[in-house]
């Protein structure tokens, strides 16, 4: 079979919307995703539709647009990108731990985001999980996480959550949202060329006013109670860099409790194909430098999405499409005229939606409070287990890099490869080491980035 | 701002460390300088001290070997001396570990009887290997040639299509981040200073003799410098106007899940890769030697054929989950042998480098000859054979 001429990661807005631009364009295209259908986070198919909400509008037209496009592009579901080597070689392993390599002549990287959840005491108790964790529960088999829930961190996300939780029937003790509710307040200063996002949020609040869920503004959850599993949240009010004032923490009963703190890019990708890449983060971080066109610093590498810096699916959809263009002007599948018309009207759309997004980042921007939660034996690496005593030990004897941090405590050192961790665990090493952010660098990003057997690497002859 | 220090050891790998803590116990004031740099062969490295495996070829060599001549006869030995020297270094391991846990509460994770295991899988290679068994001969330990029903009781995952192994009883396996970490932080209890991310810009010379060093945390006046920065090694000697032969070599290297501790009890070596189960759990198999510069990319290609190397050796792995992959650049030198000991063109101007394929084991030992040359003391092995100036008649 030849290869295609682009493969996507990623089948989310960005993915499927590169793929829909560069297909009509002429090119073949493979789309790998490893969740079982298209549509990523924000319009993941349901599993069990007869109990899981309706999808998505937008989700469903994305994904008959790609199924119009059935003779160009390909879809790879459930398949599991783990490497990409030189020569924008991919390594695909399915669930039989099939193995193969793609070779396509441009690359375009949606891989989205994931959560951000900072360490608290008692956060790795059962019954502790992100928002995204639970909407994962209602929208593919619309189970609910629990019966007494309630959410906290930053963002309009949560809103949304917690209004599918409301829909689904379960008792929302209440929304926390750590900025003041004057920063949000401003927010329709920025948001008059969206009027139609303000109004989402807007319906949000008001689903919630009516079911009777309290919306608290400047206040985080500073410890999660319980012997084997979640029976109650400490929280407490804030000051303007999240500091709790400890003299007023108010605690609840809940069996479950959400937190996210936003999101951070994917960025495994982008690192293991050799991209430069640059901290920002007022969009999650580290991601891949791109230019004007969406193309990283590897020739034939385009990045799309919340992968490459958070903005929302809106944004993300518009990226992928540019992404899918400039990939085919890079294929030489059109003009220079075509693609820069194309071009033109992506970019007045990203700027009427960018004052708002702008503002968002701002408010839930993480402030230094939030750092102050873990104690001595706080884990701050779920995956090998490792306590905030152990490593600020190994911080104080010198090892300030993810690299050797990773060496003297373990932590970082798991499967996860510092993805969950790293994004809080590097902020405390920071204000420990009294250094920066970009001094300490992102966690290094080794194959395999999904789980693979080792005899997804040495078939048996007689699969041969 | 200057500091001063009477020793600057620059490099804070497994050699680094081992200097600076063998200078501090000897009540030397020093300072050790590191830099954390992609590829740094300690943290790479599978920790196996093979003192007798590696130089009879029949670790890392024979890989190297059999990739680029196919099967056949095995590689040949490395010289005698090193053979010498990394027995005796290997032999320190076990009082090192109890010093260490005393003074700074870190187990090194050395354990005592792993033993090395060479899988023989055909005639030619079962030649091969008397003949290794004859050279070597007994006067380190009892080399024994094991059976497969041996093999098997001691280590029932081991592959029944095998002809035989060598069992290197002596060859056992350390955690070389623990070690480093803790011969460091030992250094710092015996008054030694750690500079992390203090890379090293510049040496400042005067009359014959390096006054100063300057790095990312300032420069340090100091009465002696130690060139300890492994693969770096070259780069740091021309910082003084010395050319030494040291160039990156690399070693990819792929680790499993971790996988109950006693899974595997012996380490392996066969003429695909070697494999070896840590501490924790995980299984670690290396590695591949190649000459490509400062590239610490890992290969598909590499990644694939050490995973069926190990699925040969040991079928069960076939269905367990690959971690992580990642390289590492081992300071190699022309002879295999490393750089130690003073250098002639500099009165106070010393290397540590050239730990090769067996800088882990070689560390102790290294240590201690390393801080003796600098005190102008008698190191405890011979230190000539490793002098720098061996190579002046090829590089002057
Ligand atoms: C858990 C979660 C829930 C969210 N829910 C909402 C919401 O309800 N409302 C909202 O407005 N926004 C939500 N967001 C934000 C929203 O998802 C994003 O703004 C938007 O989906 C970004 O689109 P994308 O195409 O960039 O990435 P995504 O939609 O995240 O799509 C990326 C896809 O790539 C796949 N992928 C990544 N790496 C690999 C790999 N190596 N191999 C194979 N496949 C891979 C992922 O499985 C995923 O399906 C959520 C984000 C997260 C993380
Ligand atoms: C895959 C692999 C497996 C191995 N397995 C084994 C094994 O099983 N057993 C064994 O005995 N050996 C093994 N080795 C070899 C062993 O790891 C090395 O010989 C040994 O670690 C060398 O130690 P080092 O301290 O000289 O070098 P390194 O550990 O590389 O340390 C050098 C240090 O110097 C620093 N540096 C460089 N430049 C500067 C500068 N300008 N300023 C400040 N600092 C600087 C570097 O960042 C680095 O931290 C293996 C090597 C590899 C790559």
């Amino acid at each position: 079979m030849t290869p295609p001429a682009i493969v996507i990661i990623g089948g989310g807005p960005a993915g499927m919307s590169a793929a829909v631009a560069a297909a009509t364009q002429g090119l073949s295209c493979t789309i790998i995703d490893e969740g079982f259908a298209l549509g990523g986070q924000i319009y993941r198919k349901p599993t069990n539709p007869e109990r899981a909400p309706a999808p998505h509008p937008r989700g469903e037209q994305l994904r008959a647009e790609v199924a119009k496009l059935a003779q160009q592009i390909q879809v790879r579901n459930g398949d599991n990108v783990w490497g990409i080597f030189d020569e924008l070689r991919v390594a695909v392993t399915s669930p039989d731990q099939h193995t193969e390599l793609l070779q396509p002549q441009a690359l375009i990287l949606a891989p989205g985001a994931h959560e951000l959840v900072p360490p608290f005491p008692g956060w790795t108790l059962p019954g502790v999980m992100t928002p995204g964790a639970a909407q994962i529960l209602i929208k593919t088999m619309g189970v609910a996480p629990g019966k007494r829930v309630l959410l906290a961190g930053t963002g309009p996300f949560l809103l949304a959550v917690a209004c599918q939780l409301v829909d689904a029937g379960v008792h929302v003790v209440a929304v926390l949202e750590a900025s003041s509710r004057p920063a949000w307040l401003s927010l329709p200063l920025h948001g008059f060329r969206t009027p139609e996002i303000l109004a989402e949020g807007l319906a949000y609040l008001s689903k919630l006013d009516r079911a009777h869920v309290p919306v608290r503004y400047g206040r985080i959850v500073v410890a999660a109670q319980g012997e084997t599993e979640l029976n109650a949240v400490e929280h407490a009010p804030v000051d303007a860099e999240w500091f709790p004032d400890n003299n007023r923490i108010e605690t609840e009963q809940v069996d479950t409790l959400l937190v996210g703190y936003g999101f951070v890019p994917r960025l495994q990708l982008a690192q293991m194909a050799g991209c430069n890449l640059e901290l920002r983060p007022d969009v999650g971080g580290w991601i891949p430098i791109r230019d004007r066109n969406l193309a990283t610093s590897v020739a034939g590498i385009f990045a799309a999405g919340d992968g490459a810096g958070v903005a929302g699916s809106l944004v993300a959809a518009l990226e992928g499409q540019l992404a899918g263009m400039a990939a085919a002007r890079f294929l030489g599948a059109i003009d220079e005229a075509t693609f820069a018309a194309a071009r033109d009207s992506i970019e007045q759309e990203l700027a009427r939606l960018k004052p708002l997004r702008r503002a968002l980042d701002k408010i839930s921007a993480l402030q230094p409070g939030l750092m102050s939660l873990v104690r001595d034996d706080t884990i701050v690496c779920r995956c090998e287990e490792v306590t905030w005593r152990e490593a600020r030990e190994a911080v104080c004897a010198g090892s300030t890099t993810y690299r050797s941090l990773k060496m003297t405590s373990r932590a970082g050192m798991g499967a996860c490869q510092g993805r969950f961790c790293w994004p809080f665990l590097s902020r405390l090493v920071a204000a420990e080491a009294k250094c920066s952010l970009a001094d300490i660098g992102p966690p290094s990003a080794r194959p395999p980035l999904g789980p693979i057997t080792l005899g997804a690497l040495a078939p048996e002859p007689r699969d041969k | 701002m200057t500091n001063t220090a009477d020793v600057v050891v620059i490099g804070g790998g497994a050699i680094g460390a081992s200097v600076a803590f063998a200078l501090a116990r000897r009540g030397a004031s020093v300072t050790l300088l590191d830099a954390s740099t992609p590829g740094r062969a300690t943290s790479a490295s599978a920790g196996g001290l093979w003192s007798l495996g590696e130089s009879l070829g029949l670790g890392c060599g024979v890989i190297l070997h059999t990739a680029q001549q196919g099967a056949g006869d095995g590689p040949a030995p490395l010289p005698r001396t090193l053979m010498d020297f990394l027995w005796a270094s290997n032999l320190r391991f076990p009082s090192l570990a109890a010093e260490l846990r005393t003074l700074c509460g870190i187990d090194i994770e050395a354990e005592a009887a792993t033993g090395l295991l060479y899988l023989v899988y055909d005639e030619e290679q079962e030649r091969h290997a008397s003949r290794i068994i004859e050279w070597a001969g007994s006067d380190h330990g009892a080399v024994e040639k094991w059976a497969p029903q041996h093999i098997r009781d001691r280590d029932p995952l081991i592959t029944h299509d095998l002809r035989s192994a060598i069992h290197f009883p002596g060859d056992n396996q350390v955690n070389p981040m623990l070690l480093t970490e803790a011969l460091k932080r030992g250094a710092c209890a015996k008054g030694a200073r750690y500079l992390a991310e203090a890379r090293v810009r510049a040496l400042r010379c005067s009359n014959g003799r390096i006054v100063a060093v300057e790095s990312d945390k300032g420069t340090i006046a100091c009465g002696a410098v130690v060139n300890a920065a492994g693969a770096w090694g070259a780069q740091i000697a021309r910082l003084a106007g010395i050319e030494i032969p040291i160039q990156p070599v690399r070693g990819q290297i792929i680790c499993t899940e971790a996988l109950r501790p006693g899974t595997l009890r012996s380490n392996l070596s066969t003429r695909d890769c070697y494999i070896l189960q840590k501490a924790h759990g995980e299984v670690i198999i290396g590695s591949t030697t190649e000459y490509c510069d400062f590239n610490t990319e890992v290969r598909y290609e590499d990644m694939c054929s050490l995973a069926a190397g190990a699925i040969r050796a040991v079928p069960a792995l076939r269905k367990v989950t690959l971690k992580r992959a990642w390289a590492g650049l081992r300071p190699g030198t022309p002879d295999e042998l490393p750089i130690l000991g003073a250098a002639a063109e500099l009165e106070n101007f010393f290397h540590a480098t050239g730990g090769f394929r067996t800088g882990i084991v070689a560390a102790p030992l290294t240590g201690e000859v390393v801080a003796a040359s600098v005190l102008g003391q008698t190191p405890e092995f011979p230190i000539e054979p490793f002098l720098a100036s061996r190579f002046q008649r090829i590089y002057v």
